[in-house]
């Protein structure tokens, strides 16, 4: 079974990336972003969620522990708005509020083929709540996706498996957000 | 994935565990609170008392609805008309979340009331994820505060008991299925009822405009599913604005209240769209509110809001 923890940055959607995931049989749980890296180490985990949290909270000069897994990770690590933010901000990149919040249904447009978006179409409808945005990419990252008011919607890593999505996979109402997630559960099986 | 079967044993096994002695659930009727009786019924039987409230916030006949309810499922229960204590500690508060936490504290004293005459130890209460997750607390924001979680009084000491909490409405509804409990599609309803659907003050004199304009609304709209002439939305009701316009009544000035039509699609609450009801139907809706209530309510709008950014409930 695939092992994979969701990282509590406050989010109102935290508990349904959790159910997302358990509904995919994978094994997991909900983590303060307090737990020390070596934790997580132990735990044999294949892969981490970084949830989302209040405005603001992606911006802050540090976000629990998370710096350390960013660092050490050699496993998946899937970034959701202010997860996405904070992981833009740490790897060198510009995350601010949002000159247009977008809160509900937003048109994704995704501009680059990648894993992650296997079998989604190019267009298609996602939910949004967020009040920052990251506005300027880290040199280490490809942008993959991107709506009307914000341009960078979706982003990779270039050498590491880091994803950030500013949209939410994990609520129902975004069409394709469970497959997102199988894709991404199928990228921590490797 | 979520299997209702499996829930059901591995719950009831843990409660004959978790509670010793008497418990008393908060009823109120809904699936939630329904489903979470069937449970600690079949765990400790007679040990629980159910208490159904009517805080005079319930929709129109709902309280003796509940009663009749509770009658069919054989629970020992009790019935406690509190209205007008909930009235009278309502009296001047316009604010939402003033309203939410004293409606809280409100139902936690009379439970402490029940739980002391009859020697219960144990509040089981039928929370689930939505509730904690809005109702906020250290990291999280405070979206509303919900009456079972954020509004609870800080010096309660019933132990509470909550086998929900990590289930959303559409895992509690497949239980209800599994459970065979007549509730199973039940539309959710706020705890603290009606005052939250009264901007303002919730006044008797406000409840009563409302709840009519709730009862049309679910009659229109049940009629019209039965006849096929649309689906059965998620949630629908009616919101008493705090705003009054002009309107013109058989060449006279009319000066009213407005009730906002509010009906939406989801599967766990988290997140919603607003439903597109056919016209025909939305224009029963209207004129029949405004015929009926003509002394006090001159105008109907339709709220078009997703959520997020609304909620589904407007306080």
């Amino acid at each position: 079974m695939v092992k994979i923890f969701v990282v509590d940055n406050g989010g109102q959607w935290t508990h349904r990336e959790w159910r997302t995931l358990r509904d995919l049989n994978v094994e997991t749980k909900i983590v303060t972003n307090n737990i020390f890296f070596d934790e997580l180490v132990k735990e044999d985990i294949n892969g981490l969620v970084l949830s989302g949290g209040a405005p603001r909270i992606g911006l802050q000069e540090t976000l629990g522990n998370i710096d350390e897994y960013l660092e050490k990770a050699n496993f998946p690590i899937l970034g959701i708005c202010a997860g996405h933010q904070y992981m833009a901000h740490f790897f060198g990149g510009v995350a601010k509020p949002a000159k247009k919040p977008e809160y509900g249904k937003i048109e994704l447009n995704i501009l680059k083929e990648d894993a992650i978006f296997k079998g989604v179409p190019k267009k298609s409808i996602v939910w949004e709540s967020h009040n920052d945005e990251v506005t300027k990419l880290p040199i280490s990252f490809i942008c993959l996706a991107e709506s009307e008011s914000c341009k960078i919607q979706a982003m990779k890593h270039k050498n590491k498996p880091f994803y950030g999505l500013q949209f939410h996979p994990e609520v129902e109402h975004t069409e394709y957000g469970e497959l997102i997630f199988k894709n991404f559960v199928k990228l921590c099986k490797i | 994935m979520f299997k209702a079967d499996k829930f059901i044993e591995v719950t009831i096994s843990n409660l004959k565990k978790e509670i010793s002695g008497k418990a008393l659930i908060a009823f109120s009727g809904g699936v939630d609170s329904t489903v979470c009786a069937a449970l600690v019924n079949k765990a400790i039987g007679k040990n629980l008392v159910a208490v159904h409230v009517d805080t005079g916030y319930m929709r129109k006949n709902e309280s003796n609805d509940v009663k009749k309810l509770m009658g069919r499922m054989g629970l020992n229960f009790r019935f406690v008309d509190a209205s007008k204590e909930f009235y009278s500690a309502l009296k001047g508060v316009d604010d939402s979340e003033k309203k939410r936490k004293i409606i809280g504290e409100k139902f936690i004293r009379v439970f402490e009331k029940v739980a002391k005459k009859e020697k219960i130890e144990y509040l089981v209460q039928g929370t689930i994820a939505p509730d904690w997750i809005e109702s906020g607390g250290e990291l999280r924001d405070t979206i509303k505060s919900h009456h079972n979680v954020g509004g609870l009084p800080k010096d309660m000491k019933l132990k509470l008991v909550e086998p929900l909490r990590d289930l959303y409405k559409d895992e509690v509804r497949n239980i209800a299925r599994e459970l065979k409990l007549e509730v199973s599609e039940r539309q959710p309803f706020p705890g603290p009822g009606l005052a939250v659907r009264i901007l303002g003050e919730a006044s008797p004199e406000r409840v009563e405009v409302v709840r009519e304009a709730c009862f049309i609304i679910e009659d229109e709209i049940d009629t019209a599913v039965k006849k096929g002439n649309m689906e059965q939305p998620w949630q629908y009701f009616a919101v008493l604005l705090p705003v009054k316009s002009v309107g013109v009544h058989g060449d006279r000035r009319a000066y009213g209240d407005v009730i906002a039509l509010r009906s939406v699609e989801s599967i766990d609450a988290m997140t919603c769209n607003y439903s597109g009801i056919p016209h025909d139907i939305l224009d029963r809706i209207s004129t029949r509110i405004t015929n009926t209530l003509k002394e006090k309510v001159n105008r109907v709008v339709y709220d078009i809001t997703n959520k997020p950014p609304g909620t589904v409930e407007w306080e």
